[in-house]
């Protein structure tokens, strides 16, 4: 473990190395990517990425929980959640030793 | 949706070529593989963040035949949605 962390900014120059787009344009791809990643989660509830893993997005229904801070009782609302699946592939690619 | 059917969609809201959006998308993915792969975190703002835990080995049993198995330690990723993407969903 490195610590370190990559963020947009770190991905935009990578992937500006890697094709003949300024800075500029990539970044707008960038976020227009992550944009559509966004609507097809909602919309599918399901975005596949082969190599990589699988965003599913499910509903949680609503629930009764409690204020841990006053212990007052309260009525969680129903809502979606996303969960990231990984692919084998990647899996392996994480795992070089180990055998599936 | 699918990776070709993200590829098609960014390059359509661009007005790009195909093979750009394929290369832009192929790199977005390779970048976050290769920190994952790395040990590092990766934070998308709005989206969310991933990192990788990893696991010792132990060892098991089958349930079903009572066998008893090694586990072999492993790296999982794990992900955490943003608040932007959490709001989103729910709107």
């Amino acid at each position: 473990m490195s610590g370190k962390t990559l963020t947009k900014a770190e991905i935009v120059d990578y992937i500006y190395e890697k094709t003949e787009k300024n800075r500029a344009e990539v970044k707008v791809l960038v976020d227009n990517l992550l944009e559509i990643m966004k609507q097809a989660i909602k919309r599918d509830n399901s975005l596949l990425i082969s190599g990589f893993g699988k965003f599913d997005a499910y509903d949680k229904r609503a629930r009764k929980g409690r204020n841990p801070q006053t212990s007052d009782s309260i009525v969680l609302p129903p809502r979606k959640v996303v969960v990231f699946r990984l692919s084998r592939k990647f899996r392996a690619e994480l795992n070089p030793d180990e055998e599936l | 949706m699918n990776k070709s059917e993200l590829i098609n969609t960014l390059a359509e809201s661009r007005d790009i070529h195909a093979d750009e959006a394929s290369a832009v998308v192929n790199s977005f993915i390779d970048s976050i593989k290769q920190a994952l792969v790395d040990g590092d975190r990766v934070e998308i703002r709005g989206f969310g963040s991933f990192k990788v835990k990893g696991y010792k080995g132990y060892t098991g049993r089958n349930p079903k035949s009572g066998e008893v198995v090694n586990v072999a330690p492993k790296r999982l990723p794990f992900f955490r949605p943003g608040k932007e993407l959490k709001e989103f969903l729910n709107k």
